[in-house]
């Protein structure tokens, strides 16, 4: 009987239910398409700034005490350096799969036709096999995308004679008046080669009066073979919370608990913590300004995604508010008759909301996919690439639906209690 | 101990006074008419019997027990278990059928029996109607649809209020004809009507005016069967 009343409600009352259901997907598909962008847009702005660098950098111990001294923040002479044969650690650390990409740098003082300029030492495309079994190309060619090569192209440290080739900065291309194809001499303190150039970038900076060469050509140059000055690194990382400040200032002052959380968490300070546990003498520090900005852009968009599906929801419960409390107004003589007849409020009322609930399955069923669908369209047009759908939107879906069906329902329900069967029935 | 008894009733919203200082006693299978003009106290009286409502003043003692002090949940247990409604607008579910309007007041009682259910549409010949919807139904039809439901549970009671007001002669006479049916079964009947032959075919008939208790009359030649004068 209770079933056969259900269904007679559902089918007599089909458009009003179309209409309920139709609210409920509404609300569905969006709290459905913010909660999964929400979810997932942490990586995604994560690599979306990868491109505009490194997030961590690894200096020599020695030499961060000086910079540090001395406010000097690049170009200080060098009293120490990192192991190159220690670069490949950086991908053992717990956090591992977040390094992105990373470089490593060495500079060198060199004198091109009798000009004097900064030679720098690093990798391009730099293909690395990983005792893990992980392959990767690492360099600059990914790290500074946003050099413009005005002439030539990239340096394709993967072919063979990549030794004899160079990038240089438009600024220091121009004072030696070379173009990419031409073959300069470059002398170090060390030792002379012959390099070819074979692209001028606009990096936009200090970097345009540098002139870039693999690694092992710099070295040679300057007789630092198996030495580097830094290493930029590029990490997806958790954004900074109380914990992760109060760690980067002193690990220790961490309980165990925190500890662990702290470790086993992608902060900045963590992954920093980590890449300084496998390089010797190094202080891995995050480039606050990017750090911060991937924080601060994070936030702001996962507080944007968390209103819409908010303000989504108060509609819908607005919505099904009205559609509740109209239907249940256009069913009162029915309702009355059930409350004369015997039926208690609770009865009354269970079977009122079994109606919505039911309605409510069916429509956030089709929101939950609308949604999915709507996430999709989110990701392709702003970000490029596909949401990933996490397990646990379908029940944070599941009971948001719930909560804001049960409380659009509240209104009719009250209205519902407070309906007596004498008014309804006599007109009273 | 009379089955129903209202002791000085008052039933007073603001300054109207739509019962006042009313007193009746009805007994174990009586039927009793209760009849007057419009804005008279009827319905006001038929839902405080029904309890459907609660008097302002007074005490209404059904089967020894002052429902006027009963909370809203126990009235409605009271009203399932005890007391059959029959209205003028048959209120019918109207995407049940007849059988399913039937159970629908076995299944707030206890548990739907269609047997059962079949049966009191039986009794009210209308067993082979029993899969039609209230639509597909004549209004007599209907009127006995709902007389059915009233006595699907057998209530002590049985209340309607004006349940010739929507027939014609013909139905007329076939519902009142259930009513003397019931009665001689030993339901008591209270029937609110402007109707006099309706009425009259009572045991008793009160009348009321201005919510008090204007008169009363027994038909001492009770027979239960109405004449047609009209």
């Amino acid at each position: 009987m209770f079933f056969r009343m259900i269904f007679g409600t559902l089918f007599r009352q089909w458009k009003k239910m179309l209409m309920i259901a139709f609210t409920i997907a509404l609300g569905a598909s969006l709290a459905t398409a913010m909660l999964s962008v929400m979810l997932d847009v942490g990586d995604k702005v994560n690599q979306e700034l990868k491109t505009y660098g490194a997030n961590i950098t690894v200096v020599p111990k020695e030499n961060s005490v000086v910079n540090s001294l001395y406010e000097v923040e690049d170009g200080g002479t060098a009293v120490a350096y990192l192991r190159e044969d220690e670069l490949g650690k950086i991908k053992t650390i717990f956090w591992a799969f977040n390094i992105v990409d990373y470089a490593p740098f060495i500079n060198t003082k060199v004198s091109i036709g009798g000009t004097e300029a900064d030679a720098v030492g690093t990798w391009f495309n730099h293909h690395l096999e990983l005792p893990t079994g992980e392959q990767l190309d690492a360099g600059v060619t990914s790290m500074r995308s946003w050099w413009e090569v005005t002439d030539g192209k990239w340096l394709d440290e993967q072919t063979a004679d990549n030794a004899n080739y160079a990038m240089i900065g438009t600024a220091l291309a121009q004072k030696l008046g070379v173009k990419a194809g031409d073959t300069v001499h470059i002398s170090g303190s060390a030792s002379d080669a012959d390099i070819t150039i074979a692209g001028v970038f606009d990096a936009g900076g200090d970097e345009d009066e540098k002139i870039f060469m693999p690694l092992d050509t710099a070295q040679s140059l300057g007789d630092l073979d198996g030495k580097i000055d830094s290493i930029e690194v590029s990490a997806i990382t958790t954004p900074d919370n109380e914990l992760a400040v109060k760690a980067a200032k002193d690990p220790k002052s961490l309980t165990i608990s925190q500890y662990e959380t702290w470790y086993c968490t992608a902060y900045a300070s963590s992954i920093c913590y980590q890449i300084q546990e496998v390089i010797t003498d190094a202080v891995a520090s995050p480039v606050r300004q990017v750090a911060d900005s991937e924080g601060a852009i994070l936030e702001k968009t996962e507080l944007l995604m968390l209103l819409i599906t908010i303000l989504s929801l108060i509609g819908a419960a607005l919505g099904i508010c009205n559609l509740v409390t109209a239907s249940v107004m256009e069913r009162s003589a029915e309702i009355g008759l059930m409350k004369a007849i015997g039926a208690q409020n609770a009865a009354v009322s269970g079977l009122v909301l079994t109606e919505i609930i039911s309605t409510a399955v069916v429509g956030g069923v089709v929101g939950f996919f609308a949604g999915w669908g709507f996430a999709q369209i989110i990701g392709h047009t702003v970000f490029g690439s596909s949401i990933e759908m996490r397990a646990v939107v379908i029940p944070l879906v599941a009971v948001l639906v719930l909560i804001v069906t049960l409380a659009g329902c509240i209104p009719a329900i009250r209205m519902m209690l407070r309906l007596s069967p004498c008014e309804v029935l006599h007109g009273k | 101990m009379s089955l129903l008894e209202l002791k000085n009733i008052y039933k007073i919203y603001g300054d109207l006074h739509a019962l006042d200082d009313v007193n009746l006693k009805v007994e174990k299978g009586e039927w009793l008419s209760i009849m007057g003009p419009s804005g008279s106290g009827k319905s006001t009286m038929m839902n405080i019997i029904g309890c459907m409502d609660k008097p302002t003043k007074g005490e209404v003692l059904l089967d020894g027990v002052d429902i006027a002090k009963e909370s809203a949940k126990n009235l409605t247990t009271i009203r399932r278990d005890k007391i059959g409604l029959i209205f003028q607008q048959f209120h019918l579910v109207n995407y049940l059928t007849a059988i399913e309007n039937v159970m629908l007041a076995q299944y707030y009682h206890s548990v739907p029996d269609e047997k059962e259910a079949l049966e009191a549409l039986d009794r009210v010949g209308l067993a082979d109607r029993a899969k039609h919807l209230p639509s597909q139904l004549s209004g007599g039809e209907q009127q006995r649809v709902c007389v059915a439901r009233a006595l699907i549970n057998y209530p002590e009671i049985i209340l309607a209020d004006e349940p010739t007001g929507n027939l014609d002669d013909a139905n007329e006479k076939i519902v009142v004809d259930l009513f003397h049916k019931l009665h001689s079964e030993g339901t008591t009947l209270i029937v609110v009507t402007h109707d006099p032959e309706v009425a009259e075919v009572a045991q008793r008939t009160v009348y009321l005016r201005n919510g008090k208790l204007h008169k009363e009359t027994i038909n001492e030649h009770f027979t239960g069967e109405i004449k047609f004068d009209k």
